[in-house]
């Protein structure tokens, strides 16, 4: 589904260029769940951006079933997005508006642009955020206000304004990291709940070790911009990991 | 002398004063010795005079010291304080009792002289030199922090001053635009010896034809004089045009106070330091500067402004007599023989403050809806898309800048003088200074919001205006009704000055009530605004704790 071939990425930064990704290649076929780990620094963020088009890479190609989306004009761009599901770690939701309103977000890339202003969302859009609320379980909470609610009801308001995308792909950025150890478990298992029942593509970057090799069929690792070790759990050995978070130098 | 005598004390007390708390003394040395050095070049010290009044002439030490060379103790001792004082401890302590001491007795000294004759000498193309060296001095500390550019701003800053130089120097550019700085700064010398005799021998050889002409258009004659005294701290008219004045060493300018408060500052502060030589902090430099800067520029603003609560203590039979007379307020007055010339003052307020508070609303509202749209154009984060935005963005920006810069009463003014007096005049006004504070509080709010749902919505593949509309719009609304909510509050009390343009409300009765004469009546206006004021503030603050 995902092919990326040679993909670098620079950033002019005060101290001079900082290159956060350098010759990345890998593909990711349908319905696979993989896991981004490394250190903080290492381009997981900066990877996962790419793949949305968030960021355009310096350098190389990303085809996603078939479309180059580094080069797309903005019109093209907002219609490929619409397709990828992204939820980040702060959240990133609307505070002020109604549960509801941020998950008909999902939608406004489907509504011509004169409707959207508006907030004329059709039928169709209601229906699919109701659905989306009650795979979430927050179909009581919909129409509170999103700041009256608790760090792990905000994520799943945020995995349902993505899921009222409708996407192809979903790109998940640390969803874990501001909750604590059960909400994690929770998001990780809604997440597996929609790779397997819906064969939906899932990409997430994650700190916590032990969820990637519970919950993700594979997992790959950055390392200062490179990609280190792609393969399954059961193959990240243990001197891998170190390798890969670079221990055996701060222990030493 | 007594009131320098004061000052000094005042200074010395000031000092042990502040070594109660356990303050640092050494900080005192600094400022005094900048504070004196700032004195010394820039402040009237005391007074000359010639003919008129306008020739007047208040030297600074500096100034004086051509006649009085014993001045330049004064330099000698201040830089020899400032440099004990790094050393610190006792050391210092002594620096600033020499130093203080050696001020004080120079300015006694000084002020002790009598009366004489003194040369100008105009120091020509001083001011101007000091005027250039700003561009220089400007490009210089911006290029600081940019070694690559740091030479070529130096270059561009001398060239830019050497310009402003010539064209102030030249006499088609700045002395004719500024005929004051030329030689502005003027060096008073001695006189050769002879002088007095000279010119009252030629006071009195020219009284005969004067007397003439004094006694043709019927005026009393002059008598003739035995020495300068006679002429009663002032000399001839032609004395003056050739370049001499009365110097008159008592006659205490604001400078004198700064010397003497100052050298009797240190001198205090040096005695308590040198009993207790660990009263001195690491950062005694840098509040010494600013004690001296402080000094340097509160004084002459001081002077500038006429401070002086004389003034208030001739002026209080005046304030008694108002509060007479507008005590008890007159709230009605009915004509039983003729009710037409009935007045109703309480009446008046009222509907006055109505059409107030009605001028705030209707210029806040303008002003919002159209500060609102431009708002956006005038945020940094909006408009890096393209050139043209960029462009709109500087637009919008200088039109904010300058629009900022013309208050509400002086559009007033304008406005009154297009469309007449009345209300009308006063909420165009209003409305148009207010776009430009509401514009910046908007775009301000505007480049403040949270990024992420911006992100999030751009990542959903929504277009731009809808990312507005649902990222930004509903992060900012609530702080765009608190900021107006607040302008409201100000613009209230600006209604009330714009009545005394003209521009109708309250001020305009409170500005008829006091020109009549009519205190009774204006008092009511003066609680009725005391009263609105804090109402409108109280209700504003309240709505505003209740939305953000």
């Amino acid at each position: 589904m995902i092919e990326v071939r040679g993909v670098s990425q620079v950033f002019q930064t005060k101290n001079g260029p900082f290159q956060a990704l350098k010759d990345v290649s890998i593909d990711i076929p349908k319905g696979d769940f993989v896991a981004i780990i490394g250190r903080s620094g290492a381009g997981k963020s900066t990877f996962l951006r790419t793949l949305n088009g968030l960021l355009i890479p310096t350098e190389g190609s990303i085809k996603v079933e078939g479309l180059e989306i580094t080069r797309l004009s903005k019109r093209e761009l907002q219609k490929y997005r619409r397709s990828v599901g992204f939820i980040f770690q702060q959240f990133n939701l609307v505070t002020r508006l109604s549960v509801l309103d941020n998950v008909l977000h999902g939608r406004l890339g489907y509504l011509p642009t004169w409707r959207g202003l508006l907030g004329l969302y059709t039928e169709r859009d209601y229906q699919i955020a109701r659905a989306q609320l009650e795979q979430v379980d927050l179909t009581p909470k919909e129409s509170a206000r999103v700041d009256s609610l608790s760090g792990g009801q905000m994520q799943r308001v945020a995995i349902a304004r993505a899921m009222a995308q409708e996407p192809r792909l979903m790109l998940a950025d640390e969803p874990a990291a501001n909750l604590d150890p059960v909400l994690s478990e929770e998001v990780m298992r809604i997440l597996k709940r929609f790779n397997e029942q819906l064969g939906m593509t899932v990409v997430i970057n994650i700190h916590a070790l032990d969820l990637a090799l519970e919950y993700a069929r594979r997992i790959i690792a950055f390392k200062k911009g490179e990609l280190v070790f792609d393969g399954t759990a059961a193959e990240l050995t243990d001197e891998l990991v170190d390798e890969i978070y670079e221990r055996r130098e701060m222990a030493a | 002398m007594s009131a320098a005598l004061v000052y000094a004390l005042l200074g010395l007390g000031l000092a042990v004063l502040l070594s109660v708390a356990r303050g640092s003394m050494r900080r005192l040395i600094y400022g005094g010795v900048f504070g004196i050095a700032i004195a010394f070049v820039a402040f009237p010290f005391v007074q000359s005079l010639g003919y008129l009044t306008r020739e007047t002439v208040s030297p600074t030490l500096l100034g004086l010291l051509p006649r009085y060379p014993l001045l330049a103790l004064v330099p000698v001792a201040l830089v020899a304080a400032g440099a004990l004082a790094r050393r610190g401890g006792q050391m210092a302590a002594l620096g600033g009792i020499v130093a203080g001491a050696l001020t004080l007795f120079t300015g006694l000294f000084l002020i002790g002289q009598p009366a004489g004759l003194v040369r100008l000498i105009p120091l020509d193309g001083l001011m101007e030199l000091l005027v250039a060296l700003i561009p220089p001095l400007l490009l210089a500390l911006l290029g600081r922090r940019r070694a690559k550019l740091r030479w070529p701003l130096i270059g561009a800053g001398v060239l830019l001053g050497g310009l402003v130089f010539f064209w102030l120097n030249s006499s088609g550019g700045g002395h004719l635009y500024l005929p004051k700085m030329a030689g502005y700064y003027r060096l008073l010398g001695g006189v050769e010896p002879g002088l007095e005799r000279r010119i009252v021998e030629e006071y009195n050889a020219g009284l005969e034809e004067r007397n003439a002409i004094l006694r043709e258009i019927g005026q009393p004659e002059e008598k003739p004089v035995q020495s300068l005294g006679d002429f009663k701290g002032r000399i001839p008219q032609e004395t003056a045009a050739q370049g001499y004045r009365l110097l008159q060493p008592s006659q205490l300018q604001y400078g004198a106070f700064a010397v003497f408060i100052l050298a009797g500052l240190m001198l205090g502060a040096g005695l308590v330091q040198l009993r207790r030589p660990q009263l001195q902090e690491p950062g005694d430099l840098r509040s010494g500067l600013i004690l001296a800067a402080l000094v340097g520029v509160l004084l002459p603003a001081f002077d500038a402004t006429e401070f002086a609560l004389q003034k208030l203590v001739k002026g209080w039979p005046f304030l008694v007599s108002f509060m007479d007379k507008a005590w008890p307020p007159n709230l009605t007055q009915i004509n039983p023989s003729d009710p037409e010339r009935s007045i109703f003052p309480l009446q008046s307020v009222l509907s006055e403050m109505a059409l107030t508070i009605e001028i705030a609303l209707v210029g806040t509202f303008l002003a919002a809806i159209f500060a609102v749209p431009t708002s956006f154009l005038a945020a940094r984060n909006l408009t890096q898309g393209s050139p043209l935005m960029r462009g709109l963005f500087a637009f919008m920006r200088t039109f904010y800048n300058v629009d900022r810069g013309v208050d509400t009463l002086i559009l007033a003014l304008v406005f009154v003088a297009a469309v007449g007096l009345g209300p009308f005049a006063g909420v165009l006004a209003m409305a148009i200074h207010s776009i430009a504070d509401l514009g910046k509080l908007y775009s301000e709010a505007i480049e403040n919001v949270e990024r992420g749902p911006i992100e999030a919505l751009e990542s959903t593949g929504t277009a731009g205006v809808n990312v507005l509309r649902w990222a930004i719009l509903p992060q900012v609304l609530p702080l765009f009704v608190s900021y107006t909510l607040y302008r409201f509050e100000i613009n209230f009390r600006v209604s009330v000055v714009l009545g005394l343009v003209g521009a109708g409300g309250i001020g305009y009765f409170i500005k008829g009530a006091m020109d009549g004469g009519n205190y009774d009546q204006m008092i009511i206006g003066v609680i009725a605004i005391v009263i609105v004021v804090n109402l409108i503030d109280f209700a504003s603050s309240w709505l505003r704790s209740r939305l953000v």
